[in-house]
């Protein structure tokens, strides 16, 4: 009989005892894996919001913090179109004339619905939005130009849910009125709720929401990457009541909160594991007295130390393997259903770094509110089941070295006489 | 033809309890020859347990030498040692210490497995051993399934199966009822006919005792030779 068939039958006689003990593993695994697979899902969003943002430097906005609840969250408020959050277009000139600054586009973002689907509503200038911008990914039609009147580019899921392609109109309705728009473009980011969205000429969207010389945000384009955050200060210092902030430090501040919860979940799964061990060599312990006249019998008909250790190291590796397996199984069930349950926390969660201080104005703002409505999508990669399955094996491994240590000591004349 | 197979020298073995010294064994000569039936009877506390597992290995004399075929027990290393319970040496318990988890036959197989023997080779071998023992019928079932009889009988099958020279049973059938008992000791002798094995076995029954060819009585570790 080998040491598999053994310690597998051991484990399956005492079934009840067995699961408990994998279960504190499983636990630790689960817990492991579900915060790897959010993590890394978190990671991508942000990597994607990060090349969202288009490459502008600064972003001018509006210094009043617009109130989050009137965008983003609540069913559609009309009120979305608030003086307080936007600057005067003037403002554009002046900014553009402060050393460092390479280029400058305003840009008047608002809510708006098509078909009755709420969408963010992009006013540029084409002339300068591309200058300051890495501009949109078009996969079918073209960009916009400066007399394209009543056009729009719009955000492929969106088309997508209308069934919308070049050529064909769409009606935006507004709070204040509605108007006919001709799609001239389609473009993509590969996140969905960045592509519920469209860009019209800034004109146009002034008009349609009665903003005339009004703007949201103005995206600035330093000279030198090295400048940015002097050229903020210059910006702040020159225009009163205004805010300037550089999008990508906002982003390496969310990532960095994101680590610190990352660590901190991982806190928990390993303090999960390392409680898990104390029950596998207690159990193994448990084992090995209850077995004492067994190990004693086997020893006395002529196995070895070397074989009445392996026995139990394999009774520890199974425990292990079970606890990872069904550790990564139960992981990834969990990764799917925790953001489902925990939508609100990660509302505000995601609406903290992204959208609550209004860093990216109104528009953006509500953009990432809808991301909490996407939900987080958990990343399952091969790599972090390879890791947290691992992470089982070994801690049931290192769990049973001592007990088996233990189990292969004994001396089979006192085993015999205490079994 | 006999010959010396055991053979003791001054065997001693002394337990320290407290500034005690507690003699087990007080320096036993012994010899047994190949193709015996040897009893040991005496008290409980008298030492037979303790010169079972010096002669079987488990033990370490204090004082003395046990010679098996010539061989020095003192010069094997655990790991000479362990070799040397599997191959030259069959055990058989009071309690028949199978392992529960297995079956018959795989109990049986254990020992052949130690030994490194082929799955398939050891299968064979340990259906031919609980032929002899009269247990083919049962092979697949647990110890928990099996009379103490059959038990005893899947231990003696374990016990022959590396073909040891030497079988050495503690109190064998102490848990036995009297018809097990006459089962038991009919295929001892049988073995010891035909397959010339060497029994040694400590008992107090006396069904056992009048099947043996040498009876020895220990008294305070002392030994005396009765028959």
């Amino acid at each position: 009989m080998s040491a598999w068939d053994m310690a597998f039958r051991s484990l399956r006689r005492r079934r009840l005892r067995t699961s408990l003990t994998a279960s504190g593993i499983i636990v630790g695994v689960a817990l492991m894996f579900v915060l790897l697979s959010l993590t890394s899902g978190m990671d991508v969003q942000t990597r994607q919001m990060v090349r969202s943002l288009g490459g502008a430097d600064i972003t001018v906005s509006n210094a009043t913090i617009p109130s989050f609840e009137g965008f983003g969250g609540g069913g559609g408020g009309p009120d979305f179109f608030g003086a307080a959050q936007t600057l005067d277009e003037s403002y554009t000139e002046i900014i553009s004339l402060i050393p460092g600054v390479y280029a400058v586009a305003p840009q008047l973002s608002s809510m708006a619905s098509i078909n009755g689907t709420r969408v963010t509503i992009y006013g540029i200038d084409p002339s300068t939005y591309f200058n300051v911008t890495t501009g949109l990914n078009i996969v079918s039609g073209t960009s916009i130009s400066e007399d394209d009147e009543y056009s729009i580019i719009l955000g492929k899921a969106i088309a997508d849910s209308l069934n919308g392609t070049v050529g064909e109109n769409v009606v935006i309705n507004t709070t204040i009125t509605q108007k006919t728009f001709t799609i001239v473009g389609i473009f993509e980011t590969g996140t969905a709720f960045q592509e519920y969205a469209g860009y019209i000429l800034l004109e146009d969207a002034q008009k349609i929401t009665d903003q005339q010389g009004l703007v949201s945000q103005i995206l600035v384009k330093c000279s030198d990457p090295n400048d940015v955050s002097d050229v903020s200060e210059a910006i702040s210092s020159t225009i009163s009541g205004i805010r300037a902030t550089v999008p990508t430090s906002r982003v390496s501040q969310a990532s960095s909160m994101l680590n610190t919860m990352s660590m901190f979940f991982a806190v928990i799964g390993i303090v999960a594991l390392f409680a898990g061990s104390f029950g596998v060599v207690n159990t193994m312990l448990m084992s090995v007295s209850e077995r004492t006249r067994e190990i004693g019998t086997l020893k006395a008909i002529g196995a070895k130390n070397f074989e009445i250790l392996k026995i139990f190291m394999t009774e520890a590796l199974l425990i292990g393997f079970i606890g990872g397996g069904v550790g990564v199984l139960v992981g990834a069930a969990l990764s799917y259903v925790f953001p489902m349950l925990t939508s609100g926390i990660f509302r505000v969660a995601s609406s903290t770094p992204f959208g609550g201080g209004g860093p990216f104005g109104g528009g953006r703002g509500s953009d990432f509110g809808r991301l909490s409505t996407v939900n987080i999508s958990p990343a399952i990669e091969p790599y972090n089941i390879v890791l947290c399955f691992s992470l089982g094996v070994l801690v049931g491994v290192l769990a049973g070295i001592y007990p088996a240590w233990r189990a292969a000591r004994l001396k089979p004349m006192e085993a015999l006489k205490r079994g | 033809m006999a010959k010396v197979i055991v053979r003791t020298v001054g065997l001693a073995k002394i337990y320290r309890r407290g500034k005690v010294d507690i003699p087990a064994l007080n320096y036993v000569d012994l010899q047994i020859s190949t193709e015996e039936i040897v009893c040991i009877m005496g008290p409980s506390g008298s030492g037979k347990t303790t010169l079972l597992n010096l002669i079987g290995g488990l033990d370490k004399p204090t004082h003395g030498k046990v010679f098996i075929d010539g061989v020095d027990l003192a010069t094997l290393n655990d790991k000479k040692m362990a070799d040397y319970r599997l191959k030259k040496i069959g055990f058989i318990f009071q309690f028949y210490n199978l392992i529960p988890t297995l079956t018959a036959i795989e109990n049986v197989e254990v020992p052949l497995a130690l030994a490194k023997v082929s799955k398939k080779e050891r299968r064979n071998r340990a259906i031919e051993l609980l032929r002899t023992v009269k247990l083919e019928s049962r092979a697949d079932h647990k110890p928990d399934e099996l009379s103490g009889g059959e038990q005893q009988r899947v231990a003696i099958a374990r016990a022959l199966a590396n073909n040891p020279s030497i079988i050495l049973a503690d109190e064998p059938t102490g848990d036995l009822d009297s018809r097990s008992t006459v089962t038991f000791m009919k295929m001892v002798k049988e073995l010891n006919k035909q397959k010339n094995k060497t029994f040694i076995i400590v008992t107090h029954d006396p069904h056992v005792v009048e099947q043996c060819n040498r009876v020895y009585t220990i008294t305070d570790g002392k030994i005396k030779s009765v028959r």
